[in-house]
């Protein structure tokens, strides 16, 4: 039901051009159903979260649309070109597949030129986006010699060196520490500030909050929704974190807010309440406390995540795929 | 298409420290067969004696006989090549940059056959030098070496060689392409080519004319006993059309998970 409801919010926006666009995607392995009807409708010029917990189908959808996977069923367009027709998209498209996959004895400049010959892209494409990666000063060390935030960059400019219109990254902040994964975001944006579409998949739905216009969320293969985050934010009740100055009114308190509509439930800090209050405001909240004679020594309003959102578009409390629907080695 | 896959391939393959090891490698192996030959040829005996070096295809005979160790070193660098691609993961990067897949197989085949040929040219050159050397030390006569008879047998050896190598290169190519792994690749190919054809023989011997290694062997060193040079050069060529339609058949049609 939840997934039927996700649908009909896709279907209710308005007309964007897309540059993906799938429908009744499907992969089976063997009995395994990795990825199952997935109908994704990603607009242009959008950055797009693709989210879901480890073994959601994420990178074997990402194979497909770069035909690196032949889908069991299903027709998509990527930028125009058919799915089945890899060649008539790809030459527009970038991608991070995973992990960063380059030649260890060749430097990283070296690794470029291969990629560049192959795709037939002139080579004084190289080192402007190696300068945009940031790594044009290491870019003749050997690539084996990189740290794993210098790989993840090279695997950025070899998505750039095509000049894609599409820019597909799985995964790009895996490893990173805290300052790459800042580096990593303003790069992102910086293709966004482009006009590039950028598909990125995370299974850190607060990463991509913070980064992406657009989001698509899956989970056990199947589309759980997808839309803008604007949009899926405003479907979210508003939560309030609620202290009675007094802990011995924390009962009192939760008997009101009950009575008025909201729902209450304790935290784990001490006398705290964690209300939903469905129309009301941090404002209606402390009226209703202090006609009561409670005053309030905490009203904090939680923001309306993503996290939250994907729990309850999914009716689960945790992200992990459940048994029997893990993808094993291939995600 | 193939051209741009070629050149990428290229732009690996002469990295330094491959290019130094397979050229000075085969090189080595192919002095150090010469080596041996000359200072075990005695007047009267052993593997080859001092009169039939000084022939006009006294060098020939060497370099024939190191043809399988040759082979087996060109089919362990390509299996290898064509391996890593799918354990380091660089060939889903290459595979979106080029799809066309049939394209992209041609043109790195293409390429890592280039050069092994090219090694074994090199190896071939330097042997050459070498074996002059070993025959002034042992007092071999050179000077029917050079002769038209002589030079024409050498270059006839060298295009045997390099057609050999071709057929060991593409099977290299073919089994690093199926089995995925380098390690195993090369511990399949030699295990073949080494022990299996060999115990595979001795029980029975009459299936060892239409034998892969055999066969190339033949081609390489212009027949040898039990297979003829025709008889080794078809059956190695329908070897490497049948390798490279399975691994095409495969390449197209298989997911790219690694």
């Amino acid at each position: 039901m939840v997934i039927d409801q996700a649908m009909d919010r896709t279907s209710e926006r308005p007309a964007r051009a897309l540059a993906v666009s799938t429908a009744g995607l499907t992969k089976r392995f063997g009995e395994r159903t990795v990825v199952d009807n997935v109908a994704l409708a990603i607009p242009a010029g959008s950055v797009c979260g693709f989210v879901g917990p480890n073994g959601a189908g994420k990178t074997t959808t990402i194979r497909m649309l770069l035909g690196l996977i032949r889908p069991t069923s299903g027709s998509g367009t990527i930028l125009g070109g058919s799915l089945t027709e890899p060649a008539s998209y790809l030459h527009k498209v970038g991608a991070l597949i995973e992990s960063p996959a380059f030649y260890p004895q060749l430097s990283g400049r070296e690794n470029l030129k291969a990629l560049a010959r192959l795709g037939r892209i002139p080579l004084t494409a190289v080192d402007p986006v190696l300068e945009r990666s940031g790594l044009l000063a290491r870019a003749g060390d050997r690539y084996r010699s990189y740290s794993l935030g210098m790989k993840q960059r090279l695997g950025i400019a070899a998505a750039m060196l095509a000049g894609p219109e599409l820019l597909i990254l799985d995964e790009p902040t895996n490893g990173l520490d805290p300052a790459g994964i800042v580096e990593m975001r303003g790069l992102i944006e910086s293709f966004a500030n482009d006009g590039i579409t950028v598909l990125v998949s995370s299974h850190l739905i607060s990463e991509i909050e913070q980064i992406c216009d657009y989001v698509v969320m899956i989970r056990a293969g199947r589309l759980v929704h997808q839309g803008s985050v604007a949009e899926l934010r405003a479907t979210q009740q508003a939560q309030f974190l609620v202290a009675p100055e007094h802990d011995a009114d924390r009962d009192l308190l939760a008997g009101i807010l009950r009575q008025s509509g909201c729902t209450v439930t304790p935290e784990k800090a001490d006398g705290v309440l964690l209300v939903e209050a469905p129309g009301a405001d941090a404002a209606a909240l402390n009226r209703l406390a202090a006609q009561n004679g409670i005053i309030l020594r905490q009203l904090t309003a939680r923001t309306r995540s993503l996290e939250r959102a994907f729990f309850t578009l999914t009716g689960t409390k945790s992200a992990d795929v459940p048994p029997g629907q893990e993808m094993g080695a291939i995600r | 298409m193939i051209w741009a896959a070629f050149t990428s391939e290229w732009t690996k393959l002469k990295r330094r420290t491959l290019l130094l090891s397979t050229f000075l490698g085969l090189a080595a192996a192919a002095s150090l067969f010469v080596i041996l030959m000359f200072s075990q040829a005695s007047a009267n005996g052993g593997i080859v004696t001092l009169h039939q070096l000084a022939r006009p295809n006294g060098l020939v005979i060497g370099v024939a006989r190191a043809s399988m160790l040759l082979g087996v070193v060109a089919f362990g660098i390509a299996a290898s090549q064509m391996a890593s691609e799918y354990s380091l993961g660089t060939l889903r990067q290459l595979l979106v940059r080029q799809p066309r897949r049939a394209q992209l197989l041609a043109g790195k085949m293409l390429g890592v056959v280039t050069f092994l040929v090219l090694a074994l040219c090199f190896a071939g050159i330097v042997a050459f030098i070498v074996a002059l050397a070993a025959a002034h030390s042992r007092g071999v006569s050179t000077s029917a070496w050079f002769t038209s008879t002589g030079l024409g047998d050498l270059f006839r050896e060298l295009g045997d060689l390099a057609l050999a190598t071709v057929a060991y290169s593409v099977l290299g190519l073919v089994i690093g392409l199926f089995v995925r792994s380098a390690v195993f690749a090369v511990i399949i190919g030699f295990a073949w080519l080494i022990a299996v054809e060999n115990i595979i023989t001795r029980i029975v011997p009459s299936v060892q004319e239409w034998l892969p290694g055999a066969s190339i062997t033949a081609v390489a060193s212009g027949g040898v006993e039990g297979v003829g040079y025709q008889h080794g050069m078809i059956l190695s060529v329908v070897y490497v059309v049948v390798a490279i339609v399975a691994a095409m058949a495969v390449f197209l049609r298989s997911d790219v998970t690694a």
